[in-house]
């Protein structure tokens, strides 16, 4: 360091160099003659890829008597073929430094393969073998139904599970977003290998299914071998969406699910949102990211930062193809839940009232469009954006638009999409812990009740 | 400099690669050590328009005295609020603004801080992290200390107190290390100690552990390194040097006799933790203990997953890890019991398994997935700037060596199934280990009664007691720290 050093001036934050800019890498999208879709882009930075088939499979199939079959037959996707067991596919998976899983969630089924690239052709093959041929073996439906039961049992001890199922019955009642997506215990009981197969026939076809593969992967070369080992899947009607249109509540309700001796409470509360779909999308995205879709957000600040009442407050607007929930989550000192719960309900009343601040929008609208590079760093970062498009219908030219899009939105905007869309004179409250201490500080919200785990 | 290791033979295809395969990466690697001794390390890789800043202290949960546990992490949360140029809350807001993201974390050995901010953007990075670096101790308040203490005091009520499970890796660790040990208490800290900390606290710390001689500071991303050290030259380059940090005295940290504990919790399935000691990070026997690990419960193809879970449905899941920690390495293994199984029967199969890897070598068919599963995550945490920052912050800290994060396959190359055998056989004996069993309440009584082993001391007896709170989660989760 030299003697003639300047002093540095630190009293501002320092003006930033020129910008580089930034597009959505392309990606290549065609459909193949039996309907299947297939999403790829190559991203050869590391010799990886990552191959999933999302299937029209998810939960919001599942029929009122019987919550928790799209669950479990997403889970016993890969447990078997009619060719090899469980442990076989497992094994020749894994023995390659790879992974293989399948699942469900509310709209899709999914088989995800992560491997070397060198093995992109057996990860098609043996994708191609379990989403064509899944074995469904008697031996294999016990285990996995087991292995969820004793889920089901252990979520009945952790206070954010608890939350979320209560939460979901009260605000969908018997609509199938009410339901639990793993289901229940008896409901699992009763699921036998007919409804499996059954489930399996109307919903794992090629139309409306997508393949999706990121990596280091050569298209054209990518294109040859799915036509090889899917292209003469045959084709079957897709099944047709189902109707999902949940009542809103008549007023705020309190449910409190007592836990005695609860170290700290675990607080949820919301209503029901709006689709995927819905035109408002951006609107909203702007207006939760202000209201407590990040670190500097209104209700972060305020429960932790000047109140010090808990480690974080979030909210989200949960995006299905249905109308899922805006729900915002805080796990609170127990003794300050009721002021928690004020300080929450203001805060959805305040962003109803008066627009945002001019530098509120603008820095949160520069935090959402500059932080997009980051969130495209990996190969299943992209993979999760051409998922969205695939289980959303989204315009495949969609994330070119995107940062503009949210870019040019106003103060208005936010403002009446807050009034559209958040409702706090209509909630449900789930607070999770000691009933004797909880029902004193959240009576005067609205009727009280009190359920057991 | 440039680190190359072999190309990548792109002809085997045939057959699963093996590590002696490894593709090469190709990194460009800077290091300079400013005249205050600040280390800094530079990593370009333009392929995207942005740059991680990663700034590690040599300072961690092991340096904290007892009485005072949990400071090193407060003192995390407390540099993000506020220096003598930032304001309170505009750490996060002028990293989120210039469209970035920004945390912290804290851990046994050492505390980080980091943003990945678009690259136009790495001054304002490096002037909030050199403002807290240099000119921290005039904004700090009574008042903010009370806040974020609350804030801390929730994070392990949210963590461990109010979760199922959650106080018993904290035990585990209370019975593998002895009094004095500095891995024996938790990095979040004692609720106690918290309250107990003061601001004159806060200032000690400061000056001994936050000074530029004991930290490294890494960039990685789209940048130019002759005018990135320029930039770090600017901003961080007249904050004075700082004395030596104090050399730490640890006793050893191997048991002779094994500790046992039942906790009762809130919950619904025995779980069972069984913790051992095994060498520090960086030694050959971790990464045969790593390596092991993987062996063990990696995947449905694993050692015992295949057998616990799969086809004598003992445990609902196993889960097995040693700790890349600087004075020594917890080795544990945590295994759930399915509804109806006894504990104890599961903690005897486990215990048979240890014992078979202690006498027997790893079949071939275990070692060469295990190796491949290494490769994959090699690969795989390469893929972010963010992680590619961290481990060269690790890398250089704790071995003096960035490149250390690209030969780390080799490591693992270089070791056999004896070596795992070997590693098993001189660290995972019964007397060597320590266990806490977490089940129902009301069990507890029961699963004392009939435990494995029968051999306990009236000291554990005595310590035998439901947990005072229901409690938390597992591994690192429950030992990392975040702000």
């Amino acid at each position: 360091m030299s003697l003639a050093r300047p002093a540095t001036d630190r009293s501002q934050p320092p003006p930033p160099a020129a910008l580089r800019p930034f597009d959505f890498p392309p990606f290549h999208h065609q459909r193949l003659a039996n309907g299947l879709r297939v999403l790829a882009m190559s991203m050869p930075r590391v010799p990886l890829v990552d191959l999933q088939i999302l299937v029209p499979a998810g939960g919001q199939f599942d029929a009122p008597e019987l919550p928790g079959l799209a669950n479990l037959h997403g889970g016993l996707l890969d447990e078997g073929t009619a060719r090899r067991s469980s442990l076989e596919l497992a094994g020749l998976v894994e023995g390659l430094g790879g992974s293989l899983g399948s699942g469900a969630g509310w709209n899709m089924a999914y088989i995800e393969a992560g491997l070397l690239s060198d093995h992109l052709d057996r990860g098609l093959e043996l994708l191609a073998e379990v989403v064509r041929s899944p074995g469904f073996a008697p031996s294999e439906l016990d285990r996995t139904r087991q292995r969820i039961q004793a889920e089901i049992l252990r979520r009945k001890g952790l206070p954010a599970s608890l939350a979320e199922r209560f939460f979901a019955a009260a605000v969908y009642g018997d609509t199938v977003y009410g339901r639990p997506l793993i289901g229940t215990a008896e409901s699992l009981d009763q699921i036998d290998r007919d409804h499996l197969k059954g489930f399996y026939d109307r919903h794992v076809v090629p139309d409306g299914s997508t393949l999706i593969a990121v990596g280091d992967l050569d298209v054209d070369q990518l294109m040859a071998r799915v036509e090889h080992h899917l292209g003469d899947w045959h084709a079957a009607p897709r099944p047709s969406e189902p109707v999902i249109e949940p009542a809103k509540l008549a007023r705020t309700e309190v449910h409190i699910v007592d836990r005695p001796g609860s170290a700290q409470t675990q607080l949820l509360l919301g209503h029901l949102g709006v689709p995927r779909s819905h035109p408002d999308y951006p609107q909203t995205t702007l207006l939760n990211a202000i209201f407590g879709g990040k670190f500097t957000s209104r209700i972060n600040l305020n429960l932790r930062e000047e109140h010090g009442f808990t480690y974080g407050a979030q909210s989200s607007f949960a995006r299905r193809r249905g109308p899922g929930p805006f729900s915002v989550r805080a796990a609170v000192a127990t003794e300050v839940t009721g002021a928690a719960t004020e300080q929450l309900l203001l805060e959805m009343r305040r962003i109803q009232q008066e627009p945002v601040s001019v530098e509120e929008l603008r820095e949160t609208q520069d935090y959402l469009v500059g932080v997009f590079p980051y969130t495209l760093q990996t190969i299943s970062d992209i993979a999760k954006r051409l998922e969205a498009i695939a289980i959303f219908d989204l315009p495949s030219d969609y994330y070119e638009h995107y940062p503009a899009v949210l870019g040019d939105i106003s103060r208005e905007e936010v403002l009446a999409a807050a009034q559209r869309h958040f409702d706090p004179d209509h909630l449900a409250i789930i607070a999770v812990g000691s009933a004797e201490d909880l029902r004193p500080q959240l009576e005067s919200f609205g009727p009280v009740l009190v359920h057991q785990p | 400099m440039t680190i190359q290791s072999s190309t990548r033979d792109a002809a085997s295809n045939s057959s699963a690669p093996r590590l002696q395969d490894a593709p090469a990466r190709s990194f460009e690697l800077r290091r300079e050590t400013l005249s205050n001794g600040l280390q800094v390390v530079m990593h370009r890789d333009p392929s995207l328009p942005l740059v991680a800043i990663n700034l590690w202290y040599h300072v961690g949960s092991k340096n904290e005295s007892p009485g005072r546990t949990g400071f090193a992490h407060l003192f995390e949360h407390l540099l993000f609020q506020g220096s003598q140029n930032v304001g309170t809350n505009d750490h996060f807001r002028y990293i989120q603004q210039a469209g970035g993201v920004a945390n912290g974390s804290t851990w046994y050995d050492r505390t980080n801080y980091f943003e990945v901010l678009p690259s136009h953007q790495l001054d304002l990075g490096l002037w909030l992290e050199s403002d807290r670096m240099g000119f921290f101790l005039p904004a700090i308040t009574q008042e903010k200390m009370d806040n974020q203490r609350e804030v801390v005091i929730n994070e392990r009520r949210q963590k461990m107190d109010n979760q199922p499970y959650g106080r018993a890796f904290e035990r585990l660790h209370e019975l593998l290390y002895t009094e004095g040990h500095p891995y024996r208490w938790p990095v979040i800290g004692y609720v106690e100690d918290l309250t107990a900390a003061t601001l004159a606290d806060v200032s000690d710390f400061f000056g001994t552990f936050y000074v530029p001689s004991n930290a490294v500071l890494t960039l990685a991303g789209d940048i130019d390194t002759d005018h990135a050290l320029s930039r770090i030259e600017h901003f961080f380059g007249d904050i004075p040097g700082g004395a030596a940090i104090p050399q730490l005295e640890v006793p050893p940290a191997r048991l002779t006799q094994e500790q046992r504990e039942v906790q009762g919790d809130d919950v619904q399935l025995p779980r069972i933790y069984m913790g051992f000691n095994a060498p520090a990070y960086g030694a050959d026997g971790w990464y045969a203990a790593d390596l092991l690990a993987a062996a063990l419960a990696e995947g449905k193809s694993s050692v015992l997953y295949e057998d616990l879970v799969y086809r004598r449905q003992l445990a609902q899941d196993v889960g097995c890890y040693v700790f890349p920690t600087e004075l020594t390495a917890t080795f544990a293994v945590i295994s759930t019991a399915r509804p109806g199984v006894d504990p104890n029967v599961l903690e005897a199969a486990l215990t048979e398994h240890f014992a078979r890897v202690a006498s027997e070598p790893l079949p071939e068919v275990h070692f060469e997935r295990s190796l491949n599963q290494r490769l994959t995550d090699y690969y795989s945490q390469l893929q972010t700037l963010d992680r590619r920052a961290d481990l060269l912050s690790m890398f250089t800290t704790y071995f003096d060596d960035p490149a250390g994060m690209v030969h780390e396959v080799e490591r693992y190359r270089s070791l056999s199934p004896e070596d795992l055998r070997a590693f098993a056989a001189a660290h995972l004996g019964t007397d060597q280990r320590a266990i806490v069993t977490v089940v129902p309440r009301a069990d507890v009584a029961q699963v004392v009664a009939c435990g494995a082993t029968g051999q306990r001391d009236a000291e554990q007896e005595a310590s035998v007691q439901p947990a005072k709170v229901p409690s938390a989660s597992q591994g690192s989760d429950a030992a990392e720290a975040q702000s």
